[in-house]
C-alpha cells in the first residue's frame, strides 16, 4: 500500500497514465468528492480482415472496465465533448455484433444487476474518436447538473420501477400470443398443403397429422423401444443352466468379493491415514 | 498358591507374557508384512479422496488360493462383512498395547515390587494413636468416626501380585492401569476386622505408610492416592515411573486380606457389620429392632479376598481364545464411548470381563468366536435381560448355605454374582446405571441389525457424551444439597452402610423420585458418576461435596411432551391420597369433559417451548417437595439455546405456534385457489415452496400492518413505496406457492410463448382472486403476490411441461432429445423438486416437533458465522432432517439444543470428500439402493459438488447443493463448528449456569480484509441480529390492523441489494460475507489469485488498472478505486470502509 503511494505521484509527475499497447488510458470518478480513480482503456474499434462487425468502423470507440455505476446516458454525456455521439451500447464482454435492435420485452427479461462493462460508442463523424483517445480526465459521472443515483436512491427507484403495470403487461403479451398463433398457424397451412405431396425426388414425408399417426422422432421413445426388445429377450434366456454359466457366475461371484475387498482396503487405508481409528 | 517368596512370586506371574513373547511376535511380524504389502499395493489415496478400484481382469479372475478361499470364508461366518473385519482389526491394533511398551512396563513393575517388599516395618500402636506417620503423609480416608479399638503394626507385604486386565492381555490404550494386589501379613489383621471400618482403616494406614517411602523413591513420577472404583472407604496407592514414560502407566496398589482370612457367612448381605453404636453412637431406633444390614460395605471387604480367584477365573477361560480378548477390549471401547465405564458405580471393563466369562460358562458364547461376534452376543445379552429382577450367578454349586439370589435383590439393584456366590460384582452398579446401559444395548443391537453400512463407525467411534446423548440435563449444585436429601428421607441405615457418602446413599431415591414423577415423559433418566478423585499424600482426601456436580440426564418422549396434564386417580379411589401425598400442593381435584372427577396436575405452559420445558418445573417442584432441594441448586439446562430462534420481544415461544399460523393461512389460501372459478384451465395441485411452509425459517413471518404514514402510496398499482426521508421499512418476504394447472392441448409448445401465456394466467388469478374473494393481489410476469391476513404469498403457475419443452433439442436428423439446460434445471428445481423437499420436511415436523428448532437453530449459527449466502436453505434443512431421520447411535433429538450439538459434531466430522450425506426422506430408499448410490457416487465423485446429499427424490445430482459452497468455504464452516462445539459443550455442562450462550453465535472478525460497516437505519431486520441491539428504528408497522390495504413493501433489504451489486461489480476480486439476520457488517476477503499481477487482457479488466512492474505493463486491482466504490455503491447504507491494509499487498 504505502509502496503504491509512492509509485502513484511518480506516474502522475511524467503525465503518462500508463496503458496497455493501443490503449489509451481515460481516469474515471463517480464524483468530485472521491480520490482514487478507475481507469476506462479506449481504443478505435477495428477487427481483424475477414471478420464481420456490425459496428461501423472508424467511427467506433470501443471502452474497456466501464464502473457499475456509469450509465449509457452517463457516458453519453461525458463523451459528448469529443464530438457529437450517435449511440452507446453497454456490453457485458466484447461482441462483435450488435445486440437486436428491437429492446427485449421488460417484463419478461429485466434488466441484469450491472458489473464491470465494455461500452461501443458510435460517434457520428470519425474525428470523435481521435478526440476522445486524446481525452485527458478525469471524467466524473455523477455531477450536480447531472446526479447519477447511487444506493439507497437507486434501490427504491429501482424498487418502484419493479411494479409492473398489468394493463401494459396484458397488452403485451396479447400481442405476442396473437403473432405467435397467426405464426401457427401458417405453419400449419404450410404442413397441410405439403401433407402427401411428394418432393422432386418423390418422396412423400409422414408427419404425425397424417391419417394413421406414427411414433414422435424422440430419443426418449427410441429407447423405450430398445428396452422393450432387451426385456423380451432377457426373459426368453437361461440363467445357470450350463454347466459354463455355472461356474462362470461363481467366478463372478468371486471377483465381486474381491473387488469390494480391494474397495474396504483402500477404505481403510485413508481411515488410517487420517487417524480415524482413535477411538478418543 | 503358597507362601512363596514375594519377589518370585510377582515374577512368576509377569513372567506369563514373557513365555508367551515368542508366539506374540511372531503375528506381529506377519502383521507387519501385511500392512507393507498392503502400502505397496494400494498407493496413498490423492489428497485423502477416495478413487474407484480398478482392477485388471486378470487379477479379479485369477484362480482362487486356499488362502485366500479360507479368508473369504472366514469373514462370512465371523464378521458382517468384509470391511468390518478390517475395521475392527485396525481399531484393535491402535488400542493394544505394543510389546515395546509392554516390556518396559514389566520392568517398571519388577523395579516396584522391590522397593514394595523392602518398606521397613514399624512397631504396633492402637489405630487412634497416629503420632508414629511422618509429616508428609495423611492418612487416605475420612476416619468418621475417629474412636475405634484394635492395633496396627506395618509389615512388608506377605505376596505382590499383578491382578487385572493387563496380565490377562485385555487393557486398552491409552490410560494404562496395573492393577497389584498387596497381600497384608496376618499379623496385622485380628479375626473380628471386618467390624466397624476397623479393615479399611488398617488398610488406609497400611498405604499411607508405604506411599511415605515410596514417594521418597526417585523411580516414581508421582505417588498419589485414589479410590479403588470410586469407594471412598477403599483408598489405593498410585504410583508413575518419572521421566517420559509417566504417560505410559499407572500402577496401582491395592492391600488386601490373606486368602480365607474372612469367613464369607459374616458379610452376606443380610448382615450387618457396621453398629449403630458405634457409627451413631446410639443404638437403632426402638430397643430389639435388629441392626440393619450393611451388603454394600460387606462387599467392599468380599472384593479384596475375591481378588484373586477372578483372575484366575478370568485366565483359565480366555486361556488363549484370542476372539474373547477381542471382543473384551471392543466391549470396553464400547462403553468408554458411551461414558459408562468411568467413575464410582460404572459398568466397568471388568464387569463386561466376566459377563463375558459367564456367557462363556452357559454356552452363549463360543471360544472360537471373534471379537465381533462376542460384541454382538454381550450387546444381544445386555439387551435382552433384565438383572434387575433377575440376577445371575457364576457359581455352579448347589450348596444350600450359600446365600439366595432374593437376598441380593433385596439389598442390591442390579445383581450379578460371583463364583464364591457370596459376592456381588454389580454392588456399586445403580439402577439407572444399568437401565442405561441396557437401553444403549438395546439400541446397538438394533443399529446393528439394520444392516446399516457403518455400525462400526457408529457403535465404537463415536463418542456419546452426556450433555449430546440427553435431550435435556440437569446439574445439583453445590453437592451438600444432598445431604438435606438424606436428613429429609431419613436415609440413616444407608449412610451408616455407605460409610457416611451421601451422595451415593441420596442418588437411589433420587432417582427413583424423578423417575416417578416424569412418567410418560421420560425415556430415560440417567446420572454422571462422580468422577474418581486423586490427591496427593500429603493431603487429607476429598471432601464428598467437592467431587463437582451431579448430572442427571433426560431422555425425553416427544409425544408426552405435548400434554400440559398430569391424570390422577378419581377422587373416591384411595390411590387419590396416595397421587395428593405424591405431588403436593400441586395436585388439585378437577372436572373433565367425561364427567369424571380426578386428581390432577395442571403444569403452565402455553407454547411449544414451554411445554418442552415442563420437565424442568416437574424437577424443581418435586425435589423441593420431597427433598427439600431449593431450586437455587438444581440448574436445568433445556432452553437456554432457545432465546437465540425467539422472535422479537417475545420470550415465551420458539415460534413454532407463529409458524403453524402461517401454515394455516397457506391452507386457506390453497383451498381459495382450488375453488377459484373462471380460470381457463383448473388448479391440479397447489404446493408450498418456502421455507416457512416447512418450519424452518429462522424468525417467523408476522401478520404486516403498514402504518400508510411511513410509506409512499403508488395508488394506481394500489402499493406501498419505500420512503427516502423515513427508516428503511419492514421486511416482508413473500411466500412462494406453486400452482400447478392442468395439462391441455391447448399450451403452445416454444418456450418464450409458454412464458407469455404463464403471464396470462397470472393476471387472470389476480383479477379472479380480487374479485371473488376480495383479496389485494399484485401480478407480474412471473409471479402473483397475494395479500392474505397480513401475510404475502407468491403464487407461481406452473406447467409441468415446462422444463421438458427448455430442454428440447433437435439434432439435423430430426431426432429430438432431452437435454439439460440451466433454465431447465432451475425450473425442475423450482417448480417440482422444492415442493416436493417442502412437504416432506412438513411431514417430518409432524413426526418430530423438535425439528422445527433444530434446523433453525442450525440455520441461524451458520448465517451468525456469515456463511449463510454460501449454503442453501434447502441444504441446511435436509442436514438437520439427517439428524433425525439417521440418528445413530442416539435417538432423534426432542430438544432444539441437543440437536444443535449434534448438528455441529456431525458438520465438524462428516467427511465430506468421501461420502454423499444420504437423507432417507419417508424411508424410501432401501439399503440396497443406499449402497448403488454410494459407489456411484465414488465413480462421479470429481463431478459433483463439494457437499454432496442425496434424498429419495434427488439421488445423483445434489441439488441444493450445486452452486455452493465451495471447498474453502465448507472448510471454514468444518473448522468453526470443531470450535464451537466444545466451548458450548463446555459452557452448557457447567454447573453454575451457562454463562453467555451467544459466544458462539458471534463470527471471528479479524479473518477478512476490509469491513464494511452498515448504518442500522437502513437494516429492516436490525432487531434479529444475535446481540439484539438495544434501540432500533421504527420499521411502519402497526399494532392493530390499520385502514391501509395496500401492497406492502415487498422482499426490499437493502443490505441484500447492496450485495447483489457487490459481487457483481467485484465477484472475481473478493468473497463477501454478510449475516442477513440483522447483521451491521459485512467482512470482504481478497482473493489471492486475482491478486497476483496478469498480462493484459481485454476480457478481465473488471476493477484492474494497468501499470509497469519491471518494465513490463501488468494488470493489478485497482484496491483504492474499489475500496471507495464500496462506498459509492452503497451510498446512505455504507457507514464506513474498514480497511485492513497490512493483510494484503498488491
Amino acid at each position: 500500500m504505502v509502496a503504491r503511494r509512492r509509485k502513484r505521484p511518480a506516474c502522475e509527475l511524467d503525465d503518462r497514465i500508463p496503458s496497455p499497447p493501443g490503449y489509451a488510458a481515460i481516469p474515471i470518478k463517480f464524483s468530485e468528492k472521491h480520490q482514487a480513480s478507475h481507469y476506462l482503456y479506449v481504443k478505435a474499434h477495428g477487427v481483424r480482415q475477414g471478420t464481420k462487425s456490425t459496428w461501423p468502423q472508424k467511427r467506433t470507440l470501443f471502452v474497456l472496465n466501464v464502473p457499475p455505476y456509469c450509465t449509457e446516458e452517463s457516458l453519453s454525456r461525458l463523451l459528448s465533448s469529443c464530438g457529437l455521439v450517435q449511440s452507446v451500447e453497454l456490453q457485458e464482454k466484447p461482441d462483435l455484433a450488435e445486440s437486436p435492435k428491437e429492446s427485449r420485452s421488460k417484463f419478461f427479461h429485466p434488466k441484469p444487476v450491472p458489473g464491470f462493462q465494455v461500452a461501443y460508442v458510435v460517434f457520428q463523424k470519425p474525428n470523435g474518436v481521435s478526440a476522445a483517445l486524446a481525452l485527458k480526465g478525469p471524467l466524473l459521472v455523477s455531477t450536480e447538473s447531472h446526479p447519477v443515483k447511487s444506493g439507497i436512491h437507486k434501490w427504491i427507484s429501482d424498487y418502484a420501477d419493479s411494479i409492473p403495470d398489468p394493463e401494459a403487461l396484458r397488452m403485451e403479451v396479447d400481442t405476442f400470443m396473437e403473432a405467435y398463433d397467426q405464426k401457427i398457424a401458417e405453419e400449419e397451412a404450410k404442413a397441410k398443403e405439403e401433407e402427401g405431396v411428394p418432393d422432386e425426388e418423390g418422396w412423400v414425408k409422414v408427419t404425425r397429422r397424417g391419417r394413421r399417426p406414427v411414433l414422435p422422432r424422440t430419443e426418449a421413445a427410441s429407447l423405450r423401444v430398445l428396452e422393450r426388445e432387451r426385456r423380451k429377450r432377457a426373459r426368453k434366456e437361461l440363467l445357470n443352466f450350463y454347466a459354463w454359466q455355472h461356474r462362470e457366475s461363481k467366478m463372478e461371484h468371486l471377483a465381486q468379493l474381491r473387488k469390494k475387498f480391494e474397495e474396504d482396503k483402500q477404505r481403510i487405508e485413508l481411515l488410517r491415514a487420517q487417524r480415524k481409528f482413535r477411538p478418543y | 498358591m503358597g507362601p512363596a517368596p514375594a519377589g518370585e512370586q510377582l515374577c512368576g506371574a509377569i513372567g506369563e507374557p514373557e513365555v508367551m513373547e515368542p508366539a506374540l511376535e511372531g503375528t506381529g511380524k506377519e502383521r507387519k508384512k501385511a500392512s507393507s504389502r498392503k502400502r505397496t499395493l494400494a498407493e496413498p489415496p490423492a489428497k485423502g479422496l477416495l478413487q474407484p478400484v480398478k482392477l485388471s481382469r486378470a487379477e479379479l479372475y485369477k484362480e482362487p488360493t486356499n488362502e485366500e478361499l479360507n479368508h473369504l470364508r472366514e469373514t462370512e461366518l465371523l464378521f458382517h462383512s468384509s470391511l468390518l473385519r478390517l475395521q475392527v482389526e485396525e481399531l484393535l491394533k491402535e488400542v493394544r498395547l505394543s510389546e515395546k511398551k509392554k516390556d518396559r512396563i514389566d520392568a517398571f513393575l519388577r523395579e516396584v515390587n522391590q522397593r514394595v517388599v523392602r518398606v521397613p516395618s514399624v512397631p504396633e500402636t492402637e489405630l487412634t494413636d497416629q503420632a508414629w506417620l511422618p509429616a508428609g503423609v495423611r492418612v487416605p480416608l475420612h476416619q468418621v468416626p475417629y474412636a475405634v479399638k484394635g492395633y496396627f503394626r506395618f509389615l512388608p507385604p506377605a505376596q505382590v501380585t499383578v491382578v487385572g486386565s493387563y496380565l490377562l492381555g485385555t487393557c486398552i490404550r491409552p490410560d494404562i492401569n496395573v492393577d497389584v494386589a498387596l497381600t497384608m501379613p496376618r499379623e496385622i489383621l485380628r479375626d473380628k476386622d471386618g467390624l466397624n471400618q476397623r479393615y479399611f482403616r488398617k488398610r488406609a494406614l497400611y498405604l499411607s505408610h508405604l506411599a511415605h517411602h515410596l514417594a521418597q523413591d526417585p523411580l516414581f513420577g508421582s505417588v498419589c492416592f485414589s479410590y479403588t472404583n470410586g469407594c471412598h472407604l477403599k483408598p489405593s496407592l498410585l504410583l508413575r515411573p518419572r521421566g517420559k514414560d509417566e504417560r505410559l502407566v499407572t500402577v496401582r496398589l491395592h492391600p488386601c486380606p490373606p486368602p480365607d482370612f474372612f469367613r464369607p457367612c459374616r458379610l452376606l448381605p443380610t448382615k450387618n457389620n457396621v453398629r449403630s453404636a458405634w457409627y451413631r453412637g446410639q443404638s437403632p431406633a426402638g430397643d430389639g429392632s435388629p441392626e440393619p444390614p450393611t451388603p454394600h460395605y460387606n462387599t467392599w471387604v468380599l472384593q479384596d479376598t475375591a481378588l484373586e480367584s477372578h483372575l484366575q477365573l478370568l485366565s483359565t477361560m480366555l486361556g488363549s481364545a484370542q476372539g474373547l480378548k477381542d471382543g473384551m477390549a471392543l466391549l470396553k471401547v464400547w462403553l468408554r464411548q458411551r461414558e459408562l465405564d468411568k467413575g464410582q458405580g460404572g459398568f466397568t471393563g471388568f464387569l463386561v470381563s466376566m459377563l463375558v466369562v459367564f456367557l462363556v460358562s452357559t454356552h452363549k458364547i463360543h471360544t472360537t468366536m471373534s471379537g465381533y461376534q462376542v460384541l454382538r452376543s454381550v450387546l444381544q445379552f445386555l439387551a435382552t435381560t433384565d438383572l434387575t429382577v433377575n440376577g445371575i450367578s457364576l457359581c455352579l454349586s448347589s450348596d444350600p448355605s450359600l446365600p439366595a439370589l432374593a437376598d441380593f435383590h433385596q439389598a442390591f439393584s442390579v445383581v450379578f454374582l460371583d463364583s464364591s456366590g457370596h459376592l456381588n460384582l454389580c454392588a456399586d452398579v445403580t439402577a439407572s446405571t444399568y437401565h442405561q446401559v441396557q437401553y444403549e444395548a438395546r439400541l446397538s443391537m438394533t443399529l446393528l441389525d439394520s444392516r446399516a453400512d457403518d455400525g462400526f463407525q457408529l457403535l465404537l467411534m463415536t463418542p456419546k457424551p452426556m450433555i449430546r446423548a440427553f435431550d435435556h440435563v440437569l446439574h445439583l449444585h453445590p453437592l451438600s444439597c444432598l445431604q438435606a436429601v438424606c436428613h429429609r428421607l431419613k436415609l440413616w441405615p444407608e449412610l451408616q452402610d455407605n460409610g457416611g457418602d451421601y451422595i451415593s446413599a441420596a442418588l437411589g431415591p433420587l432417582t427413583t423420585l424423578l423417575e416417578q414423577g416424569l412418567g410418560t415423559r421420560l425415556k430415560l433418566l440417567a446420572h454422571s458418576r462422580p468422577p474418581v478423585p486423586e490427591w496427593g499424600i500429603n493431603q487429607d482426601p476429598p471432601k464428598h461435596k467437592d467431587s463437582g456436580s451431579l448430572t442427571l440426564g433426560l431422555l425425553l418422549r416427544p409425544e408426552g411432551l405435548t400434554s400440559v396434564l398430569e391424570l390422577g386417580p378419581e377422587a373416591d379411589q384411595p390411590e387419590a391420597a396416595k397421587f395428593r401425598q405424591f405431588w403436593g400442593f400441586r395436585s388439585e381435584l378437577r372436572r373433565f369433559q367425561d364427567g369424571a372427577i380426578r386428581e390432577a396436575v395442571v403444569w403452565e405452559a402455553a407454547s411449544m417451548s414451554q411445554k418442552r420445558l415442563i420437565p424442568h418445573q416437574v424437577v424443581t417442584h418435586l425435589l423441593a417437595l420431597h427433598t427439600d432441594i431449593p431450586e437455587t441448586c438444581v440448574h436445568y439446562v433445556g432452553g437456554p439455546l432457545d432465546a437465540l430462534i425467539q422472535g422479537l420481544k417475545e420470550t415465551s415461544s420458539t415460534g413454532e405456534e407463529a409458524l403453524a399460523v402461517a401454515v394455516c393461512c397457506y391452507d386457506d389460501l390453497s383451498r381459495l385457489l382450488w375453488g377459484l372459478e373462471g380460470l381457463p384451465l383448473t388448479v391440479s395441485a397447489v404446493q408450498g415452496a418456502h421455507p416457512v411452509l416447512r418450519y424452518t425459517e429462522v424468525f417467523p413471518p408476522t401478520p404486516v400492518r403498514p402504518a400508510s404514514s411511513f410509506y409512499e402510496p403508488l395508488q394506481e398499482r394500489s402499493s406501498l413505496l419505500p420512503r427516502l426521508d423515513k427508516p428503511c421499512p419492514a421486511y416482508v418476504e413473500p411466500m412462494t406457492v406453486v400452482c400447478h394447472l392442468e395439462g391441455s392441448g391447448q399450451w403452445p409448445q416454444d418456450a418464450e410463448a409458454v412464458q407469455r401465456v404463464r403471464a396470462a394466467f397470472q393476471l387472470r388469478l389476480a383479477e379472479l382472486l380480487t374479485q371473488q374473494h376480495g383479496l389485494q393481489c399484485r401480478a407480474t410476469a412471473t409471479h402473483t403476490d397475494v395479500l392474505k391476513d397480513g401475510f404475502v404469498f407468491r403464487i407461481r403457475v406452473a406447467y409441468q411441461r415446462e422444463p421438458q419443452i427448455l430442454k428440447e433439442v433437435q439434432s439435423p436428423e430430426g431426432m429430438i432429445s432431452l437435454r439439460d439446460t440451466p433454465a431447465s434445471l432451475r425450473l425442475e428445481r423450482d417448480t417440482r423438486q422444492l415442493p416436493l423437499l417442502t412437504s416432506a420436511l412438513h411431514g417430518l415436523q409432524q413426526q418430530h416437533p423438535a425439528f422445527s428448532g433444530v434446523a433453525r437453530l442450525a440455520k441461524r449459527w451458520v448465517r451468525a458465522q456469515l456463511l449463510g449466502e454460501d449454503f442453501t436453505d434447502e441444504s441446511l434443512d435436509l442436514v438437520a432432517a439427517a439428524l433425525f431421520l439417521h440418528p445413530e447411535p442416539f435417538t432423534p433429538p426432542s430438544s432444539p439444543q441437543v440437536g444443535f450439538l449434534r448438528f455441529l459434531y456431525l458438520v465438524s466430522t462428516f467427511d465430506w470428500k468421501n461420502n454423499p450425506l444420504i437423507v432417507n426422506l419417508n424411508n424410501e430408499l432401501t439399503v440396497e439402493e443406499q449402497v448403488e448410490i454410494r459407489s456411484g457416487f465414488l465413480a462421479a465423485r470429481a463431478q459433483l459438488p463439494v457437499m454432496v446429499i442425496v434424498t429419495p427424490q434427488d439421488r445423483k445430482h445434489s441439488v441444493w447443493t450445486q452452486d455452493g459452497p465451495s471447498a474453502q468455504i465448507l472448510q471454514q464452516l468444518v473448522v468453526l463448528a470443531a470450535e464451537a462445539l466444545p466451548m458450548l459443550e463446555k459452557q452448557l455442562m457447567d454447573p453454575r449456569g451457562p454463562g453467555d450462550i451467544r459466544t458462539v453465535f458471534r463470527p471471528p472478525l479479524d479473518i477478512y480484509d476490509v469491513l464494511i460497516r452498515l448504518s442500522p437505519r437502513h437494516i429492516p431486520r436490525h432487531r434479529q441480529a444475535v446481540d439484539s441491539p438495544a434501540a432500533s428504528f421504527c420499521r411502519g408497522l402497526l399494532s392493530q390492523p390499520g385502514p391501509s390495504s395496500l401492497m406492502p413493501v415487498l422482499g426490499y433489504d437493502p443490505p441484500q441489494l447492496y450485495l447483489m451489486q457487490l459481487r457483481e461489480a467485484f465477484g472475481d476480486l473478493a468473497l463477501f460475507f454478510y449475516d442477513q439476520h440483522g447483521g451491521e457488517v459485512i467482512g470482504v476477503l481478497w482473493k489471492p489469485t486475482s491478486f497476483q499481477p496478469q498480462p493484459f487482457k481485454a476480457s478481465s479488466t473488471k476493477g484492474r488498472m494497468v501499470m509497469s512492474r519491471g518494465g513490463e505493463l501488468v494488470m493489478v486491482p485497482n484496491v483504492e478505486a474499489i475500496l471507495e466504490d464500496f462506498a459509492v455503491l452503497g451510498e446512505g447504507l455504507v457507514q464506513t470502509v474498514e480497511a485492513r491494509s497490512e493483510r494484503w499487498t498488491v
